[in-house]
């Protein structure tokens, strides 16, 4: 109860105070410690659920299951990383002028503002107020995303606001299709969205009715996962953004997005057969890894490698959920773990190098080892993660998707959109079809890559960059999260075991 | 005795298109007039005219062919033929066996034909490009036009005039006009205001070469000729008020042969008519004419909503 | 209620087509000042429409959802745009991806679409109001083609305005009304959202000269 009273209120309250407090040491501090007292609020939140498998409170209002909690648990995970992070970066782009020291406490306004939001959405036991908490999180990044107010990043912000606007628009549609179908078997108004009236009586649901509203959620919502053909506006978003907050947009905000389709996937399953909904998923998420995969290889701009390799491991973990069962499900959960981790430590390191090099091009950047000797030690290890090698934990995640697709026995199934279009999915696109599409895809992906990170790393620094790198506390979540992403590929932790298995058992329950 | 009514039928209704179109024109000139401050022309201004032009002597070009001669005939005729085939005052107009809704819309197409073609007949510039303007307009109207006339047939279940128009007076009640036919209506009115060269397509009142349409295709016509044509235009436009209210509003219409129903009839077919026509006289006064490259976008417009008219048939049951 | 029902879903049919025209008038125009009027005049219909199905219905809190449509998009949305507008001096849309007779002919296209795609689950709505949930679909998908189509900064915020109304439409007919936190929840974003676009167009001005999104075309592959 007070976990969750800390987690809704704390982002609001620190929020408020940093409109009033001018000093910048202040503002970072009751930063730090908000976030601090979010992640203990988090554990002790975790450790209700893992006690008493739920938690519904202040009216029915909040709803934690596994899922969510596991969800919860990146948010202030990253969110806590992001808070050291920014504590050098910030000062630092004050320092150079980038932006005025006076427009500190609306950047932390508005930081935590998206943080209320995101958590709002993942507590939120209606469907409704989930749109709307998610609707939250464009309106308070999308001045994030330009907060620096170059032409690029005004750019960035505009589309990333209508593009996102627009999907989230089409979700509300599959929001209203749901309650629509739900309110009939429910008849109470008040509570046919929520969650915990909704699992009781899901198959009661028309699926007609579901089937449509799942299209519009997918589509909607996957606009703001990044989902191709909705991506568009993210490699501009995510290249334009300040570090820190590319960080919580890749790490956060898209597992965040994809914890809101999750819902509703669980919820249509039980009136569909899963291949409805999985076939979706794994469609959208085939084309999300090929696409990205296949941009990657074009890429001259470090961060917008970053922001297609996003779209890339969401698609993976799509597919993940898209062939389901208790491998597949498992693996896509775990993989938004390492993804957050692997992307946000990513994101960190990518603010470092602007920060020296003063620019996004690739071939800018030679020398990273002799310049910033921890920031390069750091790009290897997310680069290394982020394509999947041992013995960082996207390996395990990746490897257990991929088992998941070669031991599903996919049978042919055919599905109505509507009435007048009739899909003949994974008659052809058996399990084999899909690894060898995946392997190949991930050979070209892991070429384009390390290629690019491997010409940054090593060279000569371009003359006039200075070399070394003196320890701030920016450095302490990069070593975090490499311990992290290390230590998660050796063991899981019984209480993150327990935890996402029982997430697992959310989506498929049956 | 039966037939000697519906002759005597046909000759009231033929009576009063022709005496009642000039002065639905007078009457939209002095709504215009009024609205603009000024005194205006009298109402009976248009018959006057009439006179005058036929007592004058015509003056035929040399160059022109038989057909310029002839064309006026067949536009009136046609156009008055095409009068006679839908209801009026009555329901049951005598004339419905000769022909349907669309034999009605083809007829005024014939004197659009014929009119076309006289404009190109005399062979000066400005017929040529009346006559061309005229063909875009009545080329981008018909399908509109068609469509609208098409849903409301659905309706009724009918592409007799007659029928429809009976069936809808006959049916009580129906305070909501269904959304098809309030399609269909704005539809009509648009291809209305486009097909007898009123103002937001074409400037009735003007002879500036740049933007006249029907007036252009008139410029070698003088004498009687030129009244027939003008006549003509006005029963085109009484024509088209006609089917208007009859379709959409046919309350009062007369549905028996009973001759205080009929007299009620007349008496409300003039009132509605007259109604209409101060409406048209409004809206040429608020709108500018379009420029010519806009005139598509607004048949566009009234094409999609006779489709969109079709479309709520089908879908919106009420 | 029998006769007052088939009078009543007669009255609720009329006000979605009305929406709907709106929506085609603002696919036809170019003025930016008339589009958000008929914006304005859309949000008014909505309003009445959703003030229709609480009376026939006696559900108390639609009549809420009503009078925040007419507060926030009739009057305080509109106003805010117009200001923007005036602001930045722009009032007409030259550059269209799609020109209009076009886009008229597809938005009418996109309805008969709408109409397919419920057609299985119109049956189950309620009496009154099911037909609408069809035109709902329509106005969403047009407005969002108008996002499409046009270039304009407020046009596009337009586009999405009508998408919303499309979808708080469908809502109505659907299930008579979102719960009212999350219809709250709404009202809250779009007004947001629109105060959002209005300090945008004025950065974009300043950065870009131009508030027509076809500038913005620094960021690609």
């Amino acid at each position: 109860m007070w976990s969750v009273i800390v987690l809704l209120t704390g982002p609001v309250i620190a929020g408020l105070l940093s409109l009033v407090i001018r000093r910048a040491r202040v503002l970072h501090g009751v930063n730090f410690l908000t976030m601090l007292a979010l992640a203990v609020a988090e554990t002790a939140l975790t450790r209700q659920v893992l006690a008493e498998g739920s938690v519904t409170t202040l009216g029915a209002f909040v709803y934690v299951d596994a899922l969510s909690d596991f969800i919860l648990v990146i948010i202030t995970a990253i969110g806590l990383s992001c808070s050291l992070y920014m504590w050098s970066y910030m000062d630092d782009q004050v320092a150079r002028g980038v932006i005025a020291p006076k427009r500190l406490g609306l950047f932390f306004f508005l930081f935590h503002m998206f943080l209320f939001a995101m958590v709002a959405a993942t507590m939120a036991n209606s469907l409704g107020v989930q749109w709307v908490a998610l609707e939250g999180t464009t309106l308070a990044t999308t001045f994030l995303i330009a907060f620096f107010r170059k032409r690029e990043s005004l750019e960035a912000g505009w589309k990333y606001l209508i593009l996102c606007s627009v999907g989230i628009a089409l979700a509300l549609f599959g929001v209203v299709l749901t309650y629509y179908s739900s309110v009939r078997v429910l008849g109470d108004a008040s509570s046919a969205l929520n969650m915990t009236a909704l699992i009781g009586v899901a198959n009661q649901l028309d699926p007609n009715v579901l089937k449509l509203a799942f299209i519009f959620i997918l589509v909607g919502y996957g606009t703001k996962v990044g989902l191709v053909p909705m991506h568009t506006w993210l490699p501009d978003a995510y290249s334009e953004a300040p570090a820190p907050i590319a960080a919580m947009l890749a790490g956060v905000l898209e597992t965040v997005a994809v914890y809101t389709v999750l819902r509703s996937k669980a919820l249509v399953d039980q009136a569909l057969p899963p291949e409805f909904s999985g076939n979706l998923l794994l469609t959208f998420g085939l084309l999300s890894f090929i696409v990205a995969s296949l941009f990657i290889l074009i890429q001259h701009n470090y961060k917008r490698l970053f922001a297609y390799s996003s779209i890339e491991h969401m698609g993976l973990a799509m597919i993940g959920f898209g062939v389901g069962g208790l491998v597949g499900t498992f693996g896509g959960l775990f993989h938004l773990l390492n993804h957050a981790l692997a992307k946000a430590l990513a994101f960190f390191v990518a603010g470092n190098i602007h920060r020296r090099f003063d620019t996004l091009e690739i071939d800018g950047v030679r020398g990273l080892a002799r310049a910033q000797p921890i920031t390069a030690v750091a790009i290897l290890v997310a680069g290394c993660a982020l394509v999947g090698l041992p013995p960082f934990s996207p390996f395990v995640s990746e490897l257990l998707v991929v088992s998941a697709v070669a031991a599903q026995d996919f049978a042919s199934d055919t599905m109505q959109v509507g009435r007048f279009v009739t899909m003949t999915i994974s008659d052809e696109m058996r399990s084999l079809g899909i690894i060898t599409v995946f392997l190949f895809f991930g050979v070209v992906l892991f070429g384009g890559f390390m290629y690019r990170i491997g010409a940054m790393v090593w060279g000569t620094p371009p003359a006039g960059i200075a070399q070394g790198e003196p320890w701030t506390v920016g450095h302490v979540p990069l070593m975090v999260m490499i311990v992290a992403l290390l230590g998660l590929g050796f063991v899981l932790p019984e209480p993150i075991r327990t935890l996402l298995t029982r997430a697992v058992n959310v989506i498929l329950v049956r | 005795m039966q037939s000697v009514i519906q002759v005597l039928l046909v000759a009231v209704q033929l009576g009063l298109l022709l005496a009642l179109s000039p002065f639905v024109v007078g009457l939209i000139r002095k709504v215009k007039a009024r609205l603009q401050c000024r005194r205006g022309a009298g109402l009976f201004q248009p018959y006057a005219d009439l006179a005058k032009l036929f007592r004058k002597q015509p003056v035929i070009s040399s160059t022109t062919s038989w057909i310029f001669t002839a064309a006026p005939y067949i536009v009136f005729a046609s156009t008055v033929a095409a009068g006679l085939l839908m209801p009026v005052f009555v329901s049951h107009t005598p004339l419905n066996f000769a022909g349907n809704i669309i034999a009605l819309v083809y007829l005024l197409a014939l004197g659009t034909f014929f009119l076309i073609l006289a404009g190109l007949d005399a062979g000066s510039a400005f017929g040529g490009m009346g006559s061309s303007r005229e063909a875009i307009v009545a080329t981008l109207a018909e399908p509109a036009m068609m469509l609208s006339i098409l849903a409301i047939a659905l309706t009724a279940g009918s592409t007799n005039l007659s029928t429809i128009v009976h069936q809808s007076a006959l049916m009580e009640g129906v305070v909501v006009a269904p959304p098809a036919h309030l399609m269909a209506l704005a539809a009509l009115f648009i291809v209305t205001l486009a097909e007898t060269g009123r103002v937001p397509v074409d400037n009735p009142a003007t002879h500036l070469e740049l933007t006249m349409i029907h007036e252009a295709m008139l410029l070698e016509y003088s004498g009687r000729y030129l009244a027939l044509m003008e006549w003509a235009a006005g029963i085109k436009l009484l024509v088209f008020l006609t089917l208007i209210v009859n379709v959409f509003a046919p309350w009062g219409i007369a549905t028996s042969l009973a001759p205080s129903a009929i007299a009620v009839g007349i008496l409300v077919y003039l009132a509605k008519v007259a109604g209409l026509a101060v409406v048209i006289g409004v809206i040429e006064s608020m709108f500018a004419k379009l420029r010519l490259f806009r005139v598509p976008e607004l048949l566009g417009a009234a094409f999609i909503l006779s489709l969109l008219a079709l479309v709520f048939f089908y879908t919106l049951k009420g | 209620m029998p006769v007052s029902t088939h009078l009543g879903s007669q009255l609720v049919d009329l006000c979605s087509v009305l929406l709907l025209l709106c929506c085609f008038a603002i696919v036809a125009q170019r003025r930016l000042s008339a589009c958000v009027d008929l914006f304005a005049l859309q949000s008014a219909f909505l309003a009445a429409t959703a003030a229709l199905v609480a009376f026939l219905t006696g559900h108390r809190h639609i009549y809420f959802a009503a009078a925040l449509t007419v507060v926030i998009k009739v009057i305080v949305l509109p106003r805010i745009l117009r200001k923007v507008i005036e602001r930045l001096n722009v009032s007409r849309e030259l550059g269209m991806n799609v020109n209009i007779p076009a886009g008229l002919l597809i938005c009418g296209a996109l309805v008969i679409v709408a109409f397919f795609i419920t057609q299985p689950i119109i049956p189950l709505g309620y009496l009154l109001t099911r037909d609408s949930l069809a035109i709902a679909l329509a106005i969403i998908l047009i407005g969002f083609f108008t996002m499409i189509a046009r270039q304009k900064a407020i046009t596009q915020m337009v586009g999405f305005l009508v998408m919303e109304n499309g979808v708080f439409l469908g809502a109505t007919a659907a299930a008579y009304g979102m719960p009212l936190i999350v219809e709250l929840g709404v009202f809250f974003d779009v007004l947001v959202a629109g105060l959002i676009v209005g300090i945008y167009t004025h950065r974009l001005q300043d950065a870009f000269d131009s508030v027509d999104t076809s500038t913005l075309t620094v960021l690609k592959e």
